[in-house]
């Protein structure tokens, strides 16, 4: 019995909110966590990412015909670690100073979950096209949680947003978002927001279809 | 003695004031899942500081030897084929995939001697035990490790390394126990709908690592310690 | 999928990895040579940016990195400044170790003759953000300016009285005093050796 796979839409949309990585699926959160003090910094995060996830999932669904069952979680890898070991050194090259910044995190990509985890679910079964539209989906839902991680802890942290200052300069910086426990605080409220933003669209659908039916 | 304060140092720092959980937010997955029990979170930490002591003893022998640049073995290679001498050869390019390779087969090692040695234990773990290959803890340590072996006035030996990977790995440990015992209570608790799983827990780990944040400064008596103590 | 049968052993089933090896491993090899130029001119390029300004000289100047056995016999690199005349213009001495939340990486300038300070500045800190970072904006930093060697710094919470006194960050004190420490230290390890190489080589 066979079951229809996802199209290449519905992977892009998923990737955006429903099966957001980090809202939803819980995955890629150490750089979710380090990263997000300032938009700067996340949006690189995010931009490297994207492009891990994306030729990934591209080079992977090519040879999903080659692939045997046992030794793809090494294939995987390999891919992995040689795009992230690309874009370290092209991060390194032409941005030096946010490749400072960012650390060992840029390497840290090889273990995000995330990505493995679509090359599994999707690249390794289906074609170029869909898989390419699932790595989009992801990614663009990748970057809005760590967009939206940044923006609190970089307004209330430093006054700014991508380093431009905001709020007047009365405003205390709230120095305890841009460390460890605000970043902990910040994703745990969050994704608190997210779950009841999400039960009460249910519950407001639920109760439309019984009044429908 | 400078040497056993660095390592004090180095051990304090990973373990406390730096902890990898809470400071350095890696192995953040394994740390809200697998904490649920004090004892299946206590077997998991050592269970990591373990696997992270294999895998830092192979990366800095991988890293000294080969990897890094003006590395000794490529060097020897060189000029046994006869190359131009002066010239450094730099194979860090391909670091990433050897610690990805390194720390495979450090979990299947461990992953072996566990079904050996403790199978109460490996049938407790479940799929965790081979998941630690994607724990960023373990990779994190062998990033550390690479990146104090590359400047050469001042390269860590393998007795730095391997303290570096056990204090991080004890005070991974520490972490997460701490959160397990907290979850055994939180779960008699009753939690807002929206904040129960990954939420409350989130939260609690902040409030762990601004307590955490009170060790900083800590190992900066250590030198003067250690020097009164040996006298 | 079928069972894959396990005849022509490991070698026919683990092809593909064993090409994927060889082919990522020239695209690496291929990123390495193109960009790895560049990376160590980055590299170089923070430090070299700052060392002549840290012995007052505004423009170019001919940076040459030295070797030298400290007074604890550790091997330290420092970096001998000549200004476009062809007169040493001082020296730029790298002092590294622990601060408050971690390491810190400094380079001090001082005069031919060892005797002044000339210049500090933070390569690589991570202490508390908007308080032990502070140590290395110019207000803190500028204090080291023209202090002489013969004492060592020290760092007080009020106003300086003396003139080998300096004042911390307020709220970053352990950032400010490991700043000083590591000043203090590698002017005692390297005022020596470096007075020796001046009077013994020129």
């Amino acid at each position: 019995m066979s079951k229809t796979e996802p199209t290449a839409l519905e992977r892009f949309t998923n990737g955006i909110l429903p099966e957001n990585p980090i809202y939803r699926q819980f995955l890629g959160m150490c750089p979710t966590l380090a990263v997000t003090g300032a938009m700067k910094p996340a949006m690189t995060m995010a931009a490297a990412t994207a492009f891990v996830l994306v030729s990934a999932n591209v080079i992977i669904s090519l040879m999903r015909g080659l692939l045997r069952p046992h030794l793809r979680i090494l294939v995987f890898t390999l891919t992995i670690a040689t795009f992230v070991t690309i874009a370290d050194r092209f991060l390194e090259a032409y941005f030096y100073a946010m490749s400072k910044e960012l650390g060992p995190y840029v390497p840290l990509i090889i273990v995000n979950c995330i990505i493995i985890s679509r090359c599994e679910i999707c690249a390794s079964k289906q074609s170029v096209g869909v898989a390419l539209a699932d790595a989009l989906g992801m990614s663009l839902g990748f970057a809005l949680a760590l967009a939206s991680l940044a923006t609190v802890r970089e307004i209330l942290g430093s006054g700014s947003w991508f380093g431009v200052t905001l709020l007047p300069a009365g405003w205390p910086h709230w120095t305890i978002m841009i460390l460890s426990p605000g970043a902990f605080f910040t994703l745990g409220l969050l994704l608190a927001l997210v779950n009841w933003v999400g039960r009460r669209r249910a519950e407001a659908a639920a109760l439309r279809a019984r009044i429908k039916g | 003695m400078e040497m056993l304060i660095t390592l004090l140092q180095i051990a304090i720092g990973a373990a406390l004031i730096n902890n990898f959980v809470l400071h350095y937010f890696v192995g953040i997955c394994p740390f809200l899942g697998v904490s649920r029990r004090t004892d299946t979170a206590l077997g998991m930490g050592l269970a990591v500081t373990f696997v992270m002591s294999i895998a830092a003893l192979l990366s800095w022998v991988f890293t000294y030897y080969l990897l890094r640049p003006g590395a000794p073995l490529p060097a020897w290679v060189w000029q046994a084929v006869g190359g131009k001498s002066g010239v450094v050869i730099d194979l860090s390019v391909l670091s990433y995939i050897m610690y990805i390779f390194v720390i495979a087969a450090s979990v299947q090692f461990v992953e072996m001697y566990v079904r050996k040695f403790f199978p109460a234990l490996y049938k407790s773990f479940g799929v965790y035990l081979p998941l630690i290959t994607t724990n960023c803890a373990i990779l994190f340590a062998c990033l550390e490790i690479m990146k104090h072996l590359q400047d050469p006035t001042r390269l860590w030996g393998l007795p730095e390394a391997l303290t570096l990977a056990v204090g991080g790995g004890l005070g991974f440990t520490l972490a997460i126990v701490l959160m397990a015992g907290i979850r055994e209570e939180l779960d008699q608790c009753d939690v807002p709908h929206s904040l129960r799983g990954p939420g409350i827990a989130l939260i609690v780990a902040g409030i762990l690592a601004m307590a955490f944040m009170g060790f900083a400064g800590v190992d900066r008596g250590i030198e003067t310690t250690v020097t009164i103590l040996m006298k | 999928m079928a069972d894959e049968p396990r005849q022509g052993g490991y070698l026919r089933q683990a092809w593909l990895v064993i090409v994927l090896a060889l082919v990522y491993g020239g695209a690496l090899a291929a990123t390495q040579t193109a960009l790895g130029p560049r990376v160590a001119a980055n590299r170089l390029r923070e430090a070299y940016r700052e060392i002549p300004k840290l012995v007052g000289l505004d423009g170019e100047a001919n940076i040459v990195p030295i070797e030298l056995t400290a007074a604890d016999g550790s091997q330290r690199q420092a970096y001998e400044v000549v200004a476009s005349d062809g007169t040493l213009a001082g020296w730029v001495l790298r002092a590294s170790g622990q601060g408050f939340q971690d390491r810190v990486e400094l380079l001090v300038g001082v005069t031919p003759d060892v005797s002044t300070i000339t210049g500090l500045y933070v390569l690589d800190q991570k202490e508390t953000p908007n308080l032990g970072s502070l140590v290395a904006e110019p207000p803190f930093r500028d204090q080291f300016r023209g202090l002489s060697t013969d004492q060592p710094i020290a760092v007080v919470t009020s106003t300086p009285t003396t003139t080998s006194q300096i004042r911390s960050v307020t709220g970053a004190t352990i950032s400010s005093t490991s700043v000083a420490e590591l000043v203090n230290r590698v002017i005692e390890d390297m005022k020596t050796p470096l007075r020796r190489l001046r009077s013994g080589g020129k």
